[in-house]
């Protein structure tokens, strides 16, 4: 195939799989059921199966993401709906985010430097609890890799959507906002679609969680790679 | 159609707010990422009143219905770096089963303390 052969094709085929993926996770809800890493999946399989190399599918991937900016810049919408909530709950939110979003930082830096993973692969894990655009960028700016650390944000959303609720309850964490924020804080899009099935207010405070712990975990992201460096 | 129109405004508006915060992230040499900058930016003009809901929800709510499509093809890039997971497999789950049970429990107690203390 040519390149703008390729190309075209790859698109159509990542449209494929986000629509057929999609389709069969609204239809069962199953936290396992992950569009991101069924979809890629079923992606790398077929260009494998068929020879293409990644460099043949970046073009695509450079067409495809050109709107994930503007779409990230949008995640402002629903936190201005919950203004309120913000307003109400200010110093809980934000002091249980951001304590929540440097300790999920700390632990998972720490544990992969003390484990002797390279230095690209401990930035790339360190961001892995918030929703992929601000992981990526973040860990971008610290030295990681983009693809790794999608991957990490993945693992850890699906995680915390599968076992999250059922910790939280072993726990006595009752309280509807609480878990929200837990659910949100540590398991980012997944964690909030969980949340969302246990009632609206959790969902609300899930979603607020997200979007505050990627700007929290943006904010400390320097900090802690400085820290993970003077360790090792 | 006219609704497409309207659309394609509103993502226009999205646009010039991400460029201008990817531009200012660059040009100050701040350690933050412009989408991050972008986020602000935007809940700071729509808490000053400069940007109603109106002027932008049609897009950012299309865009964030469908922001997990964006996501598939970043994750893509894995099929270089398989060899990551072969190699530090042990490490890296129990970085992330850690990372992720001690944050969500400690959250949850904070938020609830928090919030049984304001009640």
């Amino acid at each position: 195939m040519s390149g703008h052969a390729t190309t075209l094709f790859a698109i159509g085929l990542t449209l494929a799989a986000y629509v057929g993926m999609r389709r069969l996770y609204l239809r069962y809800k199953h936290p396992l059921l992950n569009v991101v890493a069924l979809g890629a999946g079923l992606i790398i399989t077929v260009l494998v199966v068929l020879g293409i190399p990644y460099s043949a599918y970046v073009p695509a991937k450079d067409i495809m993401t050109s709107l994930l900016g503007p779409a990230t810049v949008g995640l402002a919408v629903p936190l201005y709906r919950h203004r309120g909530l913000l307003v109400r709950f200010g110093p809980a939110i934000l002091g249980s985010v951001a304590l929540g979003a440097l300790l999920a930082m700390l632990t998972a830096g720490a544990i992969a430097q003390l484990g002797g993973l390279p230095k690209d692969v401990v930035m790339s894990i360190m961001p892995k609890g918030v929703t992929i655009p601000f992981a990526v960028e973040i860990a971008r700016i610290c030295g990681g890799i983009p693809a790794l650390t999608a991957a990490f944000v993945v693992a850890t959303g699906t995680l915390g959507s599968l076992i999250g609720g059922w910790l939280l309850t072993l726990a006595r964490i009752q309280n509807p906002m609480a878990r929200g924020l837990a659910l949100g804080t540590v398991s980012h899009g997944q964690g909030t679609a969980t949340a969302l099935m246990e009632g609206e207010q959790q969902g609300a405070m899930a979603g607020l969680a997200m979007i505050l712990a990627g700007i929290f975990t943006a904010g400390f992201a320097p900090l802690v790679a400085w820290f993970l460096g003077m360790m090792g | 159609m006219t609704q497409t129109l309207k659309a394609l405004g509103q993502l226009a508006i999205l646009w010039a707010i991400y460029q201008g915060s990817t531009w200012l992230a660059k040009a100050t040499g701040l350690p933050i990422p412009g989408n991050v900058l972008g986020v602000l930016a935007l809940f700071g003009l729509l808490c000053l009143g400069v940007l109603k809901l109106s002027h932008v929800e049609l897009a950012a709510d299309f865009l964030l219905k469908h922001l997990v499509f964006f996501f598939m093809s970043i994750a893509v890039g894995l099929m270089e770096w398989g060899s990551v997971f072969y190699n530090y497999g042990a490490v890296l789950l129990a970085a992330i089963v850690v990372s992720a049970v001690v944050p969500l429990l400690l959250v949850g107690c904070v938020a609830q303390v928090m919030y049984r203390r304001r009640a």
